[in-house]
């Protein structure tokens, strides 16, 4: 329903996980071993610092005008996983890191 | 036709890949993800044009994964049955053999099996092996006891050492396993040499505990205690 879909959407900052093949990820691997992804997702709402609300500030005086600047907390990984080692198409190994989010926060 | 194909997928039961399947048990583990990755990694691992890897440090990876990490997840790694070469061919790599297992020249068998009785875990772990995969006559299932897990158990706490043994192919009808070595040079020992080539090369035990592993059926023979 709309309720619940709005309600998810504003759900807190929070580690989530997909189980997706190697393939999938879009690193350019070949392989259908399955690996479980951790990311970031959810609202930072309730983060917003004073250094936000200022710097919001000094964009709507125009003190800050051409510069690219973020004026609100971003969901983002704290820590990331353990490496992930997988056998390939062609029956290589490889391992990937820095694939999958450990932590989350608003940053 | 919804009643043919209910319950099965003709698509995915063509692929089914048993030995898939228990990389995806292990990948969504954390505990096993992480061993399985640590071995790989070390055993992947290229040092110079020379050395290919350090199969010491391999080695000692191989070991910690299969101390660590439950059979549950471990033997289904190395047991699991398959129908096509694809599959098979992921089992025969599950150890990373190029760095663990194969080597420039084959030593003989005998003095690889001195090698493992000069380090004391090597040499108890070659002797479980050869107490719980000996071939006996006295049971259906040729094992001792009918005790598939203590052989297949036996045979993982070999992986890591100097006698890693291995499948020496990819093939899906017949499992043939044997460390890396041969009865070439045996001299006079020749016989003793080639006995000890069969306890994993012919070996009625080993290979019914590994396939009744892969089929399932070795469940009812596990003894309760």
């Amino acid at each position: 329903s709309r309720r619940k879909r709005a309600r998810a959407r504003h759900k807190p900052c929070e580690l989530r996980e997909l189980e997706v093949s190697v393939s999938e990820l879009g690193l350019g691997y070949e392989s259908d071993e399955t690996v479980l992804f951790r990311y970031c997702s959810g609202t930072c709402e309730a983060a917003v610092r004073s250094y936000d609300l200022s710097l919001k500030s000094m964009r709507s005086r125009r003190k800050i005008r051409k510069e690219k600047i973020r004026a609100r907390p971003c969901c983002r990984p704290l820590a990331y996983d353990d490496d992930v080692s997988f056998l390939d198409a062609y029956n290589r190994y490889y391992t990937v890191n820095e694939l999958s989010a450990k932590e989350c926060g608003c940053v | 036709l919804a009643s043919i194909f209910s319950g099965m997928d003709p698509a995915t039961a063509s692929k089914s890949n048993h030995c898939l399947d228990a990389a995806k048990a292990c990948n969504l583990n954390d505990n096993c993800k992480r061993l399985r990755s640590a071995y790989i990694s070390t055993c992947n691992r290229e040092l110079s044009a020379a050395e290919p890897c350090s199969r010491r440090k391999c080695h000692k990876a191989l070991r910690q994964f299969f101390d660590r990490v439950p059979g549950e997840f471990t033997f289904r790694l190395l047991f699991c049955s398959c129908k096509d070469t694809a599959c098979a061919e992921r089992r025969r790599q599950t150890i990373v053999p190029s760095c663990s297992y194969e080597d420039k020249d084959r030593p003989n068998c005998l003095d690889l099996r001195g090698a493992c009785r000069a380090d004391h875990l090597c040499r108890s772990r070659l002797a479980d092996f050869h107490t719980n995969c000996q071939a006996t006559f006295q049971s259906p299932t040729s094992c001792p006891g009918d005790n598939f897990q203590a052989c297949l158990g036996s045979y993982a706490g070999l992986i890591g050492f100097d006698i890693t043994p291995n499948y020496v192919d990819a093939s899906t009808t017949s499992i043939t396993i044997s460390p890396w070595c041969s009865c070439k040079g045996s001299g006079n020992m020749e016989e003793e040499c080639e006995k000890f080539l069969r306890d994993f090369t012919e070996n009625p035990c080993l290979r019914n505990a590994i396939q009744a592993f892969g089929n399932g059926t070795d469940v009812n023979l596990v003894p309760k205690n």
